[in-house]
């Protein structure tokens, strides 16, 4: 890793703690990330050239609060001005002495804040980003792409939102709901990132590096959360697979056809042993079951080694704890698996009829697959198309494009693609 | 000069009967292109749509707008995807021509009209 790279992921680290101080000290969410975000870059400038200071979290708090002094002062609110400045100087000197717990509420206070129910999805993902992950506007519309004009604006109303929404720095009264729209949160970030929901490629690496990142800051705040675990084993364990699920040209490569020694092994023990010390130790949630689904995924040496029986019981249990479509869809190519396409197709028939499958191409995709293995050539063929009409994805609807081309061609010589 | 390059239809106009070599070379084809473009510094923006048959279209009707299911326009004749390029109109309908060798499908070209200019301070 080179100094840049250090200073930048120091930075980064850094960035909810300074942040965390000035707001619990003054109030004032959005002045005081504007001026966090002007230490970053004034350190980003000075740093690589002129080395890292001594005690890197107090040059950034003292540069921010100076920026916030400069703020007040231009917006003349000179009693409070006053008031203020007597209280910034000597704090900023003892920063370093108190890195203990007072910064890690501070830490998950400001992630409470950023997911706040009253802001859009996009804009938590947005102020999150900024705000904790101490990235810059840029860097964020670069990932969502998105012009960066659009991205400062969303930025600037999700902190006007906050703030007429009387939303307070502090740990919010029922913090294991808030901790859900969090852990959603980040679980949003990871999938942008993972699967790119539009656009032409299917990683945007930095978005799940960076939501992983986020996770482990969480786990670390959090231990024994059995979700946040959770959730982290979860990213970790789906993120092993990348290099493997897309090929040479960039197109997408089903599970079942990925080439495994491509695998994290790395990324997968550690998935595997979260999941394995949180399990039965609390009370199990859906991003525990679904990171040990994908423990078994991982595990197996082989697709057709593959612990399928196992899988299915795990969305049976998924199924009740937290029931919804999308589970039943993936229940259902399990069932497939242990007991036929047939089993699995009638499982999917109970989804036609849900809204909420309405505007995915999953469902669709789902079934052209079943279709395909229980024979159904002219029926699996049409539903890989509508699958492919439906995705919003170019990758997706390349692979999806591709699967009902090559039914369609069965007799022409095998695509050297898949 | 931005000229907007349009592509037309869906999935189904121009993937539908393809095969699966000819999708492959299709895609490594638009890569290709787009890289170039982008590599010369020529495009502004380039975006596709999803298959018209997932558009909605919000019509005048009795004095109120009504949405209703499906494109404005058939099918075969709605946006597909474009390119914005800052290039001559030259360079512009070289670039349509060399996507439509490959697709066969007509595209069109079209002047972006001109950003108004900052008022004088």
């Amino acid at each position: 890793m080179n100094a840049e790279h250090r200073i930048e992921d120091l930075l980064r680290e850094l960035a909810p703690q300074v942040l965390g101080t000035l707001v619990r000290r003054h109030g004032q969410f959005a002045a005081c990330e504007d001026a966090v975000q002007e230490a970053l870059l004034a350190a980003a400038l000075q740093w690589p050239t002129e080395g890292v200071p001594d005690r890197p979290r107090s040059w950034l708090l003292t540069v921010a609060s100076r920026s916030l002094v400069d703020e007040w002062r231009s917006e003349s609110a000179r009693r409070r001005r006053e008031e203020t400045m007597a209280a910034l100087e000597p704090a900023a000197d003892q920063e370093d002495a108190n890195h203990g717990p007072a910064d890690q509420d501070d830490t998950l206070a400001l992630l409470f804040l950023c997911c706040h129910p009253a802001l859009s999805p996009p804009s938590q993902l947005a102020l999150t980003l900024r705000a904790v992950g101490g990235l810059t506007t840029t860097e964020i519309a670069a990932a969502f792409l998105v012009p960066e004009a659009t991205m400062a604006q969303r930025i600037s109303r999700a902190k006007q939102r906050i703030r007429s929404a009387g939303a307070r720095f502090e740990l919010p009264p029922k913090p294991a709901e808030r901790l859900g729209v969090v852990l959603h949160v980040l679980y949003l970030i990871f999938n942008e990132g993972y699967t790119a929901s539009s656009g032409p490629t299917l990683h945007r690496v930095d978005l799940t590096a960076e939501a992983i990142r986020l996770a482990r800051l969480l786990h670390r705040l959090r231990p024994r959360e059995g979700e946040v675990a959770g959730l982290l084993a979860l990213m970790l364990l789906t993120d092993a697979r990348r290099a493997a699920r897309t090929d040479a040209a960039g197109s997408i490569v089903p599970l079942a056809e990925q080439r495994r020694e491509l695998w994290d092994a790395a990324g997968i023990a550690e998935g595997v042993a979260l999941v394995t010390r949180t399990l039965g130790t609390v009370p199990v949630g859906p991003y525990q079951l679904q990171a040990a689904i994908a423990a078994v995924h991982d595990e197996a040496p082989t697709a057709e080694e593959t612990d399928w029986p196992q899988i299915l019981a795990l969305y049976e249990v998924l199924g009740q704890v937290a029931p919804g479509p999308l589970v039943t869809l993936s229940q259902a190519v399990a069932l497939a698996m242990v007991h036929g396409p047939k089993a699995g197709l009638a499982l999917l028939g109970t989804l036609d009829a849900d809204e909420r499958m309405a505007h995915t191409h999953r469902l669709e995709s789902v079934r052209a697959h079943l279709l395909e293995r229980a024979g159904d050539t002219v029926a699996a063929r049409e539903s890989y198309l509508r699958a492919a009409r439906m995705t919003a994805s170019v990758p997706e609807q390349r692979y999806l494009a591709l699967r009902a081309a090559r039914l369609h061609h069965l007799a022409a010589p095998a695509d050297p693609a898949c | 000069m931005k000229y907007m390059i349009m592509m037309f239809g869906g999935l189904g106009a121009t993937l539908e009967t393809r095969t699966p070599e000819w999708i492959t070379s299709m895609h490594e084809f638009m890569l290709k292109l787009d890289g170039e473009l982008k590599e010369a510094g020529e495009v502004v923006a380039s975006h596709g749509l999803v298959d018209p048959s997932r558009a909605k279209t919000v019509r005048f009707q009795n004095g109120v707008p009504v949405p209703t299911d499906g494109p404005f326009a058939e099918v075969k004749e709605s946006l597909a995807g474009y390119w914005i390029v800052e290039v001559s109109e030259d360079r512009a309908i070289e670039i349509a021509s060399q996507v439509v060798a490959f697709i066969e499908y007509p595209m069109e070209v079209r002047r972006i009209m001109d950003e108004p200019t900052a008022p004088e301070l």
